[in-house]
């Protein structure tokens, strides 16, 4: 089903992003005609920092962006930036990210615990073992690099290490640093390990700076990580604009996973208007996955990067809970938040499903899911056509149930939230 | 008052740091890029950034006390002036502030950089525009040159001609006139 442009409020868009593998759908979109399909013209425009996406949004100067998940969540408390209410209608892609250490620290890793570095999924216990015995010689903290404090990365990061005993805000130094300059902080020393989204971690292992320790599909084998974000505003006044949008985004999410057009989408991805890296590098993280180390291939069958299968598109509301469990995990928000309400006014599935139903995808009709449940592939039965979904187990086996996002927060041993405490003592620097 | 810029434009930032003089007792240092040692070393109480360095998360991020960072950055928005930091980011420029400074000294500064940014933005577009024209100069003397050679006009009827061609395709005369480059181009064989 087409729109006539006559039905659209605006046709001039102006979408920003950050140059990362999952932009792909705005890129592809715009590059294989899915926008001017809709009758939208769209200037895509890179931004430097994920601060400037959310302020042009918030102002006006972009009609919407590709954003880490949790920032729509994070404006729309007032957490980054004056509080603006800002939705999430789309999801543009499931895993993608890695952590990755210097090669010296993965030495070190190895020799501390040969065993712990030869199993998958890795835990983080070699790297207590490091830590422990940098802290015996009185040598200063590791430092980790994740890009922005409301990023699936900083969640991701912290999830793993606090499972092998490690506080992220007493045992290391975690700091803020942009994802094209991930690869040259870990080679000048500067930090010891990151997590970022592709292609930053192939590069570093590339230029032979870093090993890649684990795939994020490897800690939650289906985690949230970019969504399309725009103001709460923007979509009352555009919503036959929004759908176009959402339209065109669909169409390119499907063009994308498709394994025979990865090829192409890498160089289009390479270009220097998008990525501006080495095409061989962005290829490893789209057409099977990026290897570990130079020694160790990459294990594709780990789904390294998705962007439509799966229901990924879908902007699950247990998506929005989860992170919202993590933010009071980590003392970003307090007891105080209605964390139903948040989840159900900043993530939109009543948004996407008419998108979907108009291109006969097939879209779930519930809006949560549990996560965790599923060791092997399965079929979501509630859902305009059964859709094919992949085992979502977190490497600790932990069950999440949007149900019950206190309980899960304070369920592990280590976090800043209790329930019934007012307000954390100390948000944490990150 | 200290006040650390941080501008990957080293053009742009000198412009800046020269408005600034204007507002005393103030201390200005320019980098290309943060480095945390250096906010701890100088301990500046604004930061103004442009908005194309990808600093500014990082820079967000010291928004808690700690050691190596004893005073805490925040975003720069002054209720009393609605507006000014939305301005400001049309601009391409965004202020930080040591948490508790009063927004009236602030301001000023921002201004300056609000306004330079602008100056700056007018300058490259002006210099664009004349390479543009210049460019467009070039071609309309090469198309000149070819009706003069193959039908045997003198300058003035050439350009008639052009400017002719140009007003009946509604087009400006110097895309007519690279059109007609490219085209003799073509029939000469040059285009492989």
């Amino acid at each position: 089903m087409t729109v006539s442009p006559t039905t659209l409020e605006r046709t001039d868009l102006r979408l920003g992003f950050i140059p990362l593998n999952d932009a792909a759908p705005l890129i592809a979109a715009k590059a294989k005609g899915f926008f001017a399909g809709e009758g939208l013209d769209v200037a895509l425009a890179r931004e430097a920092s994920w601060a400037n996406i959310r302020d042009k949004v918030q102002v006006g100067l972009l009609d919407g962006a590709h954003m880490l998940a949790p920032l729509p969540i994070a404006c729309t408390l007032g957490l980054s930036g004056p509080a603006t209410p800002m939705i999430a209608p789309f999801c543009l892609n499931l895993n993608g990210s890695a952590i990755t250490v210097s090669t010296a620290l993965a030495q070190a890793m190895r020799d501390a615990d040969p065993a712990g570095m030869a199993q998958r999924p890795r835990t983080a216990r070699p790297l207590r073992a490091v830590i422990e015995a940098r802290k015996a010689a009185g040598l200063p903290p590791l430092t980790f690099a994740v890009v922005f404090p409301y990023s699936m990365h900083n969640y991701e990061l912290r999830y793993w290490l606090a499972e092998a005993g490690i506080d992220p805000d007493r045992d290391l130094r975690l700091v803020i640093t942009p994802p094209p300059r991930m690869a040259q902080r870990l080679a000048s020393g500067e930090v010891d390990g990151f997590c970022v989204t592709a292609p930053w971690n192939a590069l570093a292992v590339a230029e032979g700076t870093g090993e890649i320790v684990t795939y994020a599909s490897e800690i939650w084998r289906v985690g949230p990580d970019k969504v399309l974000g725009l103001t709460a505003d923007w979509a009352r006044r555009n919503p036959n604009t929004l759908q176009a949008l959402l339209r065109a985004l669909l169409r390119a999410a499907v063009w994308c996973d498709e394994p025979q057009n990865r090829a192409e989408l890498a160089a289009l991805l390479a270009g220097q208007a998008y990525l501006n890296a080495p095409v061989e590098v962005v290829s490893q993280s789209l057409v099977g996955s990026p290897p570990y180390s130079a020694d160790e291939p990459g294990e594709a069958s780990l789904d390294y990067m998705i962007y439509h299968r799966y229901a990924a598109s879908f902007p699950w509301r247990s998506h929005a809970v989860w992170f919202l469990t993590q933010m009071l995990r980590w003392g970003q928000i307090g007891d105080d938040v209605d964390i139903p309400a948040v989840a159900e006014a900043v993530y939109r599935p009543d948004l996407f499903r008419p998108a979907a139903a108009a291109l006969g995808d097939g879209a779930p009709l519930v809006d949560e899911k549990v996560e965790g449940a599923h060791a092997g592939p399965w079929q979501l039965d509630e859902a305009t056509h059964p859709v094919r979904m992949a085992p979502d187990l977190f490497f600790d086996g932990r069950l999440f149930d949007a149900a019950q996002p206190r309980r899960y927060a304070a369920g592990f041993e280590i976090g800043r939230y209790a329930p019934d405490t007012p307000r954390p003592g100390s948000a944490p620097k990150i | 008052m200290r006040v650390l810029l941080i501008d990957p434009d080293p053009a742009r930032a000198a412009l800046v740091a020269e408005g600034l003089e204007g507002i005393r007792p103030l201390e200005v240092r320019q980098t290309a890029v943060l480095e945390e040692t250096e906010i701890a070393a100088f301990a500046p109480d604004v930061v103004v950034i442009a908005c194309d360095s990808p600093d500014r998360d990082t820079l967000e991020s010291l928004r808690e006390a700690t050691a190596a960072n004893p005073r805490p950055v925040v975003m720069f928005t002054d209720r009393s002036a609605p507006g000014l930091a939305e301005a400001a980011v049309q601009a391409g420029v965004a202020a930080y502030v040591v948490d508790g400074l009063a927004a009236g000294r602030v301001r000023p500064v921002l201004e300056v950089a609000m306004s330079r940014f602008e100056l700056m933005q007018g300058l490259r577009a002006d210099l664009a525009k004349a390479k543009a024209d210049l460019a467009s100069r070039k071609v309309i003397d090469r198309a000149k040159g070819l009706l003069m050679k193959e039908r045997g006009l003198d300058e003035e009827a050439a350009y008639r001609v052009l400017r002719k061609l140009a007003m009946d395709a509604g087009r400006p005369i110097g895309a007519v006139a690279a059109d007609l480059v490219a085209f003799a181009n073509v029939l000469k064989g040059k285009d492989e």
